[in-house]
């Protein structure tokens, strides 16, 4: 018995050391923050951790850590808007996001796409990211959002659509991107 | 939708697909905090089993408050809360006007700035619990999960605020909660957050909770360079921002911040002298 669990808990460091660029990646661009990417993914695989033993043996444990980081995502997401409507005189100074009128941001390709997925509202932003960064299916999309496929389609069309109509943004989309 | 739907879709936004991809590099990836984890992973299991444990607490506590006995050779951060009984007014318990401990203090582009904890006592019903949310909106300050007074009936709430200059306060940790969680050994729940208000002061500061016989805590940087909390009692001009106290009010742990020199911020924190003098703190039950 004391076996099986050194097994687990070896197997889930390498899960965890496996997947952890990945997983900051997704955080990064779904919190657009550094330490906050940090705390989502390593909320998300204590969780994980908590329930190896079933996550583990399942066919896709990929899948429960995406469903896992995206409601951690959107509850997080409630409790700062608790934060932020709290103070009312400086509301909105925690996100790490650039300020508009920033020349750095301005000039910055990445500056300007995650500051425009910080103005998308929270489900938007994850069909967003779900669907082109991690490059999942409308079905595996919905999966880890917990919703209806049609429900990611449409955030995700709205999300897409408000990108484009950033300026700052389209700038860059129209001159190719990436430098 | 069709699969060919599905590929027609994702071509054309192959230039969104580019640019998700670009800033995701943006993000620096560091090491997998694989020990941390496990350590959080561990307690949050742990958690769970203390429910039922919990609930005989409460128990026993209504019936008066639970003696434990502090040893001897504590030091300042182990000053023992000494809560016998809990009072009978609603004023003596701190439900409309909390009990304030500051943490910490500095200066930051010529204004001050301040880290404190405040511990609003547990209401006993929805009368008391309507003004104490009131006496909370005065000052701006929002419980966690509390969406109507009667949320707030027999929980203490706590707040650490910081405030930069002539603003108002913001909350950065808080909660609302039936019984403290008592920590123990390395435990550490803490948050990077600002000096200021500005992204120049970003992660510079942290503030946390440890253990009643935590005695240092390392709070690490990105440049390489660290700071260490110890226990502190007083304030003084030689205050460095980094230091352990007491909070007046709050069982279960102590309170620490660090404060990160300009140019560097937040990379991670560690309890690194965990065993100070035995210590049992008062629980006391609303």
């Amino acid at each position: 018995m004391g076996d099986g669990k050194q097994v687990r808990n070896e197997e889930f460091q390498s899960f965890m050391i496996g997947r952890w660029p990945r997983l900051m990646r997704t955080a990064f661009l779904l919190t657009g923050e550094q330490h906050a990417a940090e705390d989502l993914v390593q909320s998300t695989l204590e969780r994980v951790y908590v329930s190896w033993r079933k996550v583990g043996a399942a066919d896709d444990p990929e899948a429960y850590v995406r469903r896992v980081m995206i409601n951690l995502h959107a509850r997080k997401h409630r409790k700062r808007l608790k934060e932020f409507l709290a103070p009312k005189d400086d509301s909105g100074l925690v996100h790490e996001v650039p300020e508009a009128g920033d020349r750095i941001a301005q000039a910055d390709d990445r500056g300007a796409l995650l500051k425009a997925l910080a103005q998308l509202p929270v489900r938007q932003r994850e069909a967003v990211v779900l669907r082109y960064w991690e490059d999942l299916t409308e079905t595996q999309a919905a999966e880890a959002m917990g919703c209806s496929v049609g429900t990611v389609k449409s955030n995700a069309a709205k999300g897409i659509a408000k990108l484009r109509a950033i300026p700052a943004l389209a700038e860059t989309v129209t001159y190719g991107g990436r430098k | 939708m069709s699969a060919d739907r599905e590929t027609y879709d994702m071509t054309a936004q192959t230039d969104i697909a580019l640019l998700l991809a670009d800033a995701a590099d943006g993000v620096e990836i560091g090491t997998a905090p694989v020990q941390a984890v496990l350590r959080a992973g561990r307690r949050r299991r742990a958690r769970r089993w203390a429910v039922a444990s919990a609930t005989a607490l409460v128990v026993a506590g209504t019936t008066g408050a639970l003696a434990v006995t502090g040893l001897p050779g504590g030091g300042p951060a182990v000053r023992q809360a000494n809560e016998a009984k809990p009072p009978a007014s609603a004023e003596a318990r701190h439900v409309y006007d909390p009990q304030r401990t500051e943490l910490a203090w500095g200066m930051y582009k010529g204004k001050e700035w301040h880290v404190a904890v405040q511990v609003w006592g547990a209401p006993r019903d929805e009368g008391e619990a309507a003004r104490q949310l009131d006496a909370m909106g005065e000052l701006g300050l929002r419980p966690a999960d509390a969406h109507r007074a009667a949320d707030l009936v027999g929980k203490t709430s706590y707040f650490a605020t910081r405030a930069w200059g002539e603003n108002r306060p913001q909350q950065v940790m808080f909660s609302t909660v039936d019984k403290f969680e008592s920590y123990s050994g390395k435990d550490m729940e803490a948050a990077a957050t600002r000096l200021g208000y500005g992204g120049e002061s970003s992660g510079r500061l942290v503030v946390g909770m440890v253990a009643k016989t935590a005695r240092q805590v390392t709070c690490h940087w990105k440049d390489g360079t660290t700071a260490v909390a110890e226990p502190a009692e007083g304030y003084s001009a030689h205050d460095t921002g980094s230091a352990i106290r007491v909070v007046d009010g709050f069982q279960g742990a102590n309170w620490f911040t660090c404060v990160a020199p300009e140019g560097t911020s937040y990379a991670s924190a560690e309890v690194t002298k965990p065993d100070g003098a035995a210590y049992a703190s008062v629980v006391v039950t609303k």
